[in-house]
């Protein structure tokens, strides 16, 4: 529940998986890593992980090295995450997310809990208490439809400069000052961007009643 | 059935899409996402992206990582599947609604019962702060609980507060706020709360800085 936990809303009625919409899901090419996520887990196919591993491992390396972790402890968080991995391929669901953002849910809570030493508290999609999508009146339903396509549409249409800056801040973490000296760009451009680009995000909210 | 209608802002949803918000205001956020459908798509989307960007880091030559793929080789062995537990899917809860997760694991016991033990102090008419509290990456996390019309009492607060409402509702002068929905004040604005509901309202109170309590003159008690 706390920190291993990923894919936590995987009870969740389908829908668009998000930024996904230019492939069709009957596309057997759309994400070549599902079919290698099946194989280990219906078969334990270990030449599927062994390509899982070479195409994802060095990713999560650079991820935990750029974080702050050390070369000896991102080979441990590698070992963490690709282990999850192996272990719990058989709950992807390709219909909530691609493999390489499962992946990245993976790396972002073990690094959580093995970098920074915190706890990561998450819904629990067993929860009785936990709000189901389904009780939406129908207009409701109506508009989270929109509001997600809306923000799928604003992610979309942001401006390279901006994503960066978003890129940056939330992603990598940096400060204001580190996106300044990194990028060479004044520090109010960086404040700028970061405001335009949220702005640019809001926009897309449900209208509050 | 109402969803919230005042959410997080996307500073803390991205924040907590991407891991970069830290524990405290996580537990906030993550029963807000218990309560609001709409959030929970909002923090998808925004993994989608961390996702792609996650892609698209570069992969410079790493020797070693090979080496690390032959020792996994003992784990995996050592590693079978876990059987899949089939978890009974309950109904949604009915009448009094229950305080969800991952919030509820940290609340005292009882605590959401019209006679809790939540070792209450009064800090002024029909208003009380809980006795429980807690601390998570330099927040501070108590309950707040407002008798109906009661006002909260002027105060001052050096850094954000965020109260996410679990029973009742109350008002201030932005909106009204009932379950699921959470209020953001930043460092310094002025807000009056007061319970708007028959029954207490109770709220989930995360606080940053030192919270300061005004008298009638303004001077911190
Ligand atoms: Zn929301």
């Amino acid at each position: 529940m706390l920190s291993g936990g990923c894919m936590p809303f995987s009870r969740e009625p389908p829908l668009p998986r998000p930024l996904e919409q230019d492939r069709s899901s009957a596309d057997p090419d759309a994400d070549p890593f599902e079919a290698l996520v099946h194989a280990v887990a219906q078969d334990r196919d270990r030449n599927a992980f062994a390509a899982l591993f070479r195409h994802f491992a060095p990713k999560i390396l650079n991820y935990c090295l750029k974080l702050g972790a050390d070369r000896g402890m991102a080979e441990e968080l590698v070992q963490d995450v690709m282990l999850a991995v192996w272990l719990k391929a058989g709950s992807f669901d390709p219909a909530q997310a691609t493999v390489g953002t499962w992946v990245f849910t993976i790396a972002r809570n073990r690094r959580i809990d093995r970098l920074r030493k915190e706890m990561r508290p998450a819904p629990d999609p067993d929860d009785p208490a936990m709000t189901p999508a389904s009780l939406a009146t129908p207009e409701e339903a109506a508009q989270l439809v929109q509001s997600s396509r809306q923000l799928q549409d604003a992610i979309g249409s942001l401006a390279a400069n901006q994503s960066e800056v978003l890129r940056r801040s939330y992603f990598l973490e940096q400060t204001h000052e580190e996106i300044a000296e990194d990028t060479e760009l004044p520090l109010g451009t960086v404040k700028t961007r970061l405001r335009l680009a949220l702005g640019h995000l809001k926009r897309s909210m449900r209208d509050k009643a | 059935m109402t969803l919230p209608l005042h959410h997080p802002d996307d500073r803390h949803l991205f924040g907590y899409a991407s891991g970069q918000e830290r524990a405290g205001k996580s537990l906030l956020v993550a029963t807000h996402l218990a309560y609001c459908p709409d959030c929970r798509r909002r923090v998808a989307s925004f993994e989608a992206l961390c996702g792609n960007w996650f892609e698209e880091l570069p992969c410079p030559d790493h020797d070693g990582l090979d080496g690390l793929l032959d020792r996994m080789d003992g784990l995996l062995a050592g590693s079978p599947m876990p059987a899949e537990v089939a978890r009974p899917r309950q109904a949604a809860a009915t009448g009094e609604r229950l305080v969800p997760e991952p919030l509820r694991g940290w609340l005292p016991e009882a605590i959401d019962t019209p006679t809790d033990d939540g070792r209450w102090q009064e800090i002024s008419k029909g208003v009380w702060l809980s006795g429980w509290e807690r601390t998570l990456s330099g927040t501070t996390i108590r309950l707040l609980r407002m008798a109906s019309d009661a006002p909260v009492p002027a105060h001052r607060h050096t850094a954000d507060e965020l109260l996410l409402v679990l029973r009742g509702a109350f008002s201030d002068e932005y909106g009204s706020y009932s379950v699921g929905d959470v209020a953001h004040y930043v460092a310094a604005t002025d807000h009056h709360a007061r319970g708007a509901s028959e029954e207490d309202c109770i709220c989930l109170f995360l606080l940053d800085g030192d919270l300061i309590f005004l008298d009638e003159d303004g001077n911190s008690l």
